[in-house]
């Protein structure tokens, strides 16, 4: 057992802390903000030039893909830090760790460097309108002809469409296979013709959510695909096997120290707040039901980085985890949002006010948090698959 | 970082698994609950003298093994899963609590009895007023030439009837101190208490009590800090014995739901059965971590109050919920004197209620977080105020 970090990780940290000083000035949180719509900017392509240069960016990818071959602890740290200021740079993302297990020698050697540049970005189709949840009776059709797939159908929830390079999706090859065995996945250019993407816009959206906050997911997308023509090449994996590489993949994608991160940064806020002697958080310090909500709430968020550290731990032993990840995946979204609803209710009626209201604290930051703290619980596998993952998988227990 | 169990962590908690699933039948933690000393003497000779856990963790030049209290953890974990009826807890709370503070002859004196087995000990601070802090102390020790005179009533005291000597601590002159005395001393009497785990505790009564100068532990007056070590090993081993049980009540749990069938199917099939002890191997886990990485600052020599009280105050709270939940899948039966489960319930209910409620310990994490300078930040370096 070691619950700690080295002496070497530590002077890392201050190291990439003391960059981000230097160089998240005000317009590149700008920028880095307003991503949402726009996609990266001038700023941001400089900064990540810049934290590339530095050996950061896909610390723990293999050197012969354009990264540091680093351990994957070293990797969580530095992501953590930029995580805080809501960059990400791991180079994960759900393409890259699919591909890297899944990926011909060809697609490996075009996209992972690129991936960990940033000069590509996948957004995920998975779900469709029918239902995410029971996500293998999707609909979305691929069709071999000659050299070329041609896919035709609908998914809803296409996040980052509108500013992503590519896509990544899945589709039915064999609808007379049981349902888990006719879906493959294929990575495709988001200019190829034939893709329409419309967005949708969510609660958050307006007003919109101020900087920082950890939910703020102001759009998505629903995508049409009406002939879509794509090489054989773009075919991730064996054909009809796209269901396990796709679920390996999320699997992969759900430890890291974004998510983590996500899930408790709003607790060293309160916290932090508190301490400020302004009469609005006066009732969170000295209020001794509220320091009880307060430690309680502290205290799982340990539990969330504890759990995170364990996946880590296990990752870096090259050992599987069989339900760990699931277990963050239900333990961290839901405790924030517990926390999220405890914080609120600790500004009174400060709380309920929005980012263009009078009167409001931090921006109207816990209101809005308010707003988009459950939709953690749904996307990426809901709460409920993932306690489902967590009893079927971790515990043995038989399906209902 | 790795938050895993080493090799040699897996080892010392397996060798102690298969002594206690060998020698620690339920029917004995039954027949201890009824028996007037309570413990097993037999057992304790072994697991001192043959598998040496109470030198485990006590410094070399004493007849201890000098490991790191992360290993005697893993061994408390294995207590609360077995219920081993062994006086271990109070113990090494005592013997470790001498080894801090105690004087070079009482350590050469006290510590390599204990570290044979020959030597049980236990603490008191709890009164009636049973707040973990140093004004609810009212136990007063008054200068006597060179002697001291103890008067007043201890609550709560594990062991005591098992126990050589026990820890006492009082208000001197101006503070705190604590004294080491004999449990057979005149002027001592004892009041029975019953806690739902029905192990051994008792109210202690000191009236005109003479102790010697030389048992003293650590400084007159300065003895805060000495009994706030004292019960954080106490809340923190507590919270290692918790896991263990809960972790086999889970498991008994778990095993039940999958052969039990209702409706035609094994009930847990069914997902509001699933999905609680899908909430039960997490709450699991997470005081698991919360109390190793406790312990581990305790080795590491870095600040470790708050972390002790996170460990605590949610192992109060969450296990007794895994334990509850086991209840409930196991039907009526759970209920039934005879059936097992009961024995690692009404355990885990008391534990969570002594060194320290849920709330108190609550109380000392917002102190650390709120009242203290600076930022705070998850996995930093959190001291409890001056
Ligand atoms: C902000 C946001 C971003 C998203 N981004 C993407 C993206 O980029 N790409 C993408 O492909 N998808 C994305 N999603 C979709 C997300 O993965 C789905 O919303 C999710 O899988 C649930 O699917 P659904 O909305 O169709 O709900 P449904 O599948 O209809 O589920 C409704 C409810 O029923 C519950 N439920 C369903 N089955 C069971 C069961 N067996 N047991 C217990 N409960 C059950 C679910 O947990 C849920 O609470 C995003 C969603 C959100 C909210």
């Amino acid at each position: 057992m070691d619950f700690g970090y080295a002496s070497s990780q530590q002077a890392l940290r201050q190291e990439v802390r003391d960059f981000i000083a230097e160089n998240m000035t005000q317009d590149v949180v700008e920028e880095v903000h307003g991503r949402g719509e726009d996609g990266r900017g001038p700023l941001m392509n400089d900064l990540f030039k810049k934290i590339g240069e530095r050996g950061w960016l896909g610390i723990s990818w293999p050197k012969e893909y354009g990264g540091q071959g680093g351990d994957r602890l070293t990797q969580y740290l530095v992501e953590e830090e930029f995580a805080r200021v809501g960059l990400s740079v791991g180079g994960g993302g759900s393409g890259a760790p699919a591909i890297m297990a899944a990926g011909t020698q060809e697609q490996k050697d075009y996209y992972i460097p690129r991936i960990i540049k940033g000069e590509i970005s996948f957004a995920q189709g998975f779900t469709e309108p029918s239902g995410g949840a029971d996500l293998a009776s999707l609909q979305c059709r691929a069709v071999e002809d000659g050299d070329e797939f041609v896919i035709n159908g609908q998914k809803i929830y296409t996040s980052s469409a509108h500013v992503s390079t590519h896509l990544y999706l899945m589709a039915r090859t064999d609808p007379e296979a049981p349902k888990h065995r006719g879906i493959s996945i294929f990575l495709l250019p988001m200019d190829t013709p034939g893709i329409t993407v419309r967005p949708l816009w969510t609660i958050q959206n307006d007003p919109p959510a101020p900087e920082g906050t950890t939910y703020g997911t102001p759009r998505t997308n629903e995508t049409f695909y009406e002939n879509v023509r794509i090489p054989k090449s773009s075919l991730l994996g064996e054909l009809n096997m796209g269901w396990y590489v796709g679920a390996m993949g999320l699997n992969l994608d759900r430890v890291g120290a974004s998510r983590y991160l996500i899930s408790v940064r709003r607790d060293e806020d309160i916290v932090n707040l508190a301490k400020s002697d302004s009469s609005e958080y006066l009732n969170i310090r000295n209020n001794p039901t509220v320091r009880d909500k307060v430690a309680e709430m502290w205290i799982e968020a340990q539990v969330c980085r504890l759990m995170t550290w364990r996946s880590m731990s296990i990752v870096e032993s090259g050992g599987n985890f069989t339900y760990e990840g699931s277990a963050e995946k239900v333990w961290a979204p839901e405790h924030g949002l517990r926390a999220t609803e405890a914080y609120a209710q600790m500004l009174g009626p400060y709380g309920q006010l929005l980012n263009t209201s009078a009167n409001n604290v931090e921006s109207g930051l816990f209101a809005h948090n308010l707003l988009g703290a459950f939709q953690s619980g749904i996307n990426h596998g809901s709460v409920q698959i993932m306690r489902d993952q967590v009893a079927r998988r971790g515990l043995g227990l038989p399906r209902g | 970082m790795d938050v895993l169990l080493s090799e040699n962590e897996e080892m010392i908690r397996n060798l102690a698994r298969e002594f206690l699933e060998g020698e620690c039948p339920t029917s004995l933690v039954r027949d201890m609950e009824k028996d007037e000393l309570g413990y097993s003497q037999d057992m304790w000779k072994k697991v001192a003298s043959e598998l040496g856990w109470t030198a485990l963790s006590l410094p070399e030049q004493y007849g201890g093994l000098g490991e790191p209290l992360q290993f005697l953890g893993l061994i408390f974990e294995e207590v609360g899963r077995h219920m081993a009826p062994v006086p271990l807890l109070s113990t090494m709370v005592s013997a470790l609590t001498i080894a801090r503070d105690g004087s070079e002859a009482m350590k050469s004196d006290i510590l390599p009895q204990v570290a044979s087995g020959d030597l049980i000990l236990t603490y008191s601070f709890q009164e009636t007023d049973p707040r973990l802090i140093e004004s609810a102390v009212q136990t007063t020790a008054t200068a006597d030439g060179g002697d001291f005179v103890l008067n007043g009533k201890k609550l709560f005291v594990d062991n005591f009837n098992q126990a050589d000597k026990l820890i006492v601590t009082a208000k001197t002159g101006k503070g705190l101190t604590l004294f080491l005395v004999d449990t057979g001393s005149a002027g001592i009497s004892t009041e029975k208490e019953v806690p739902t785990a029905k192990d051994k505790q008792f109210a202690v009564i000191f009236d005109n009590v003479k102790v010697s100068a030389d048992s003293v532990i650590g400084e007159i007056d300065k003895g805060w800090t000495t009994a706030e070590y004292m019960l954080d090993l106490g809340a923190v081993f507590y919270a290692s014995q918790m896991c263990g049980a809960a972790r086999k009540d889970f498991e008994m749990g778990l095993e039940y739901s999958k052969n039990r069938v209702a409706f035609g199917r094994p009930i847990g099939a069914f997902q509001s059965v699933a999905h609680m002890l899908a909430d039960a191997v997490m709450y699991i886990d997470g005081g698991e971590l919360l109390t190793r990485e406790a312990i581990w600052k305790m080795d590491q020599d870095q600040p470790y109050q708050v972390e002790v009280s996170q460990a605590k105050a949610f192992c109060n709270d969450k296990l007794q919920h895994v334990t509850v939940y086991s209840q409930m899948i196991h039907g009526g039966m759970g209920f039934m004197m005879e059936f097992d489960i009961h024995l690692w319930y009404r355990r885990v209910a008391s534990w969570s209620m002594r060194m320290g409620s849920t709330f108190e310990h609550r109380a000392r994490v917002a102190q650390g977080i709120l009242d203290t300078p600076g930022n705070v930040e998850l996995g930093m370096i959190q001291a409890l105020p001056a």
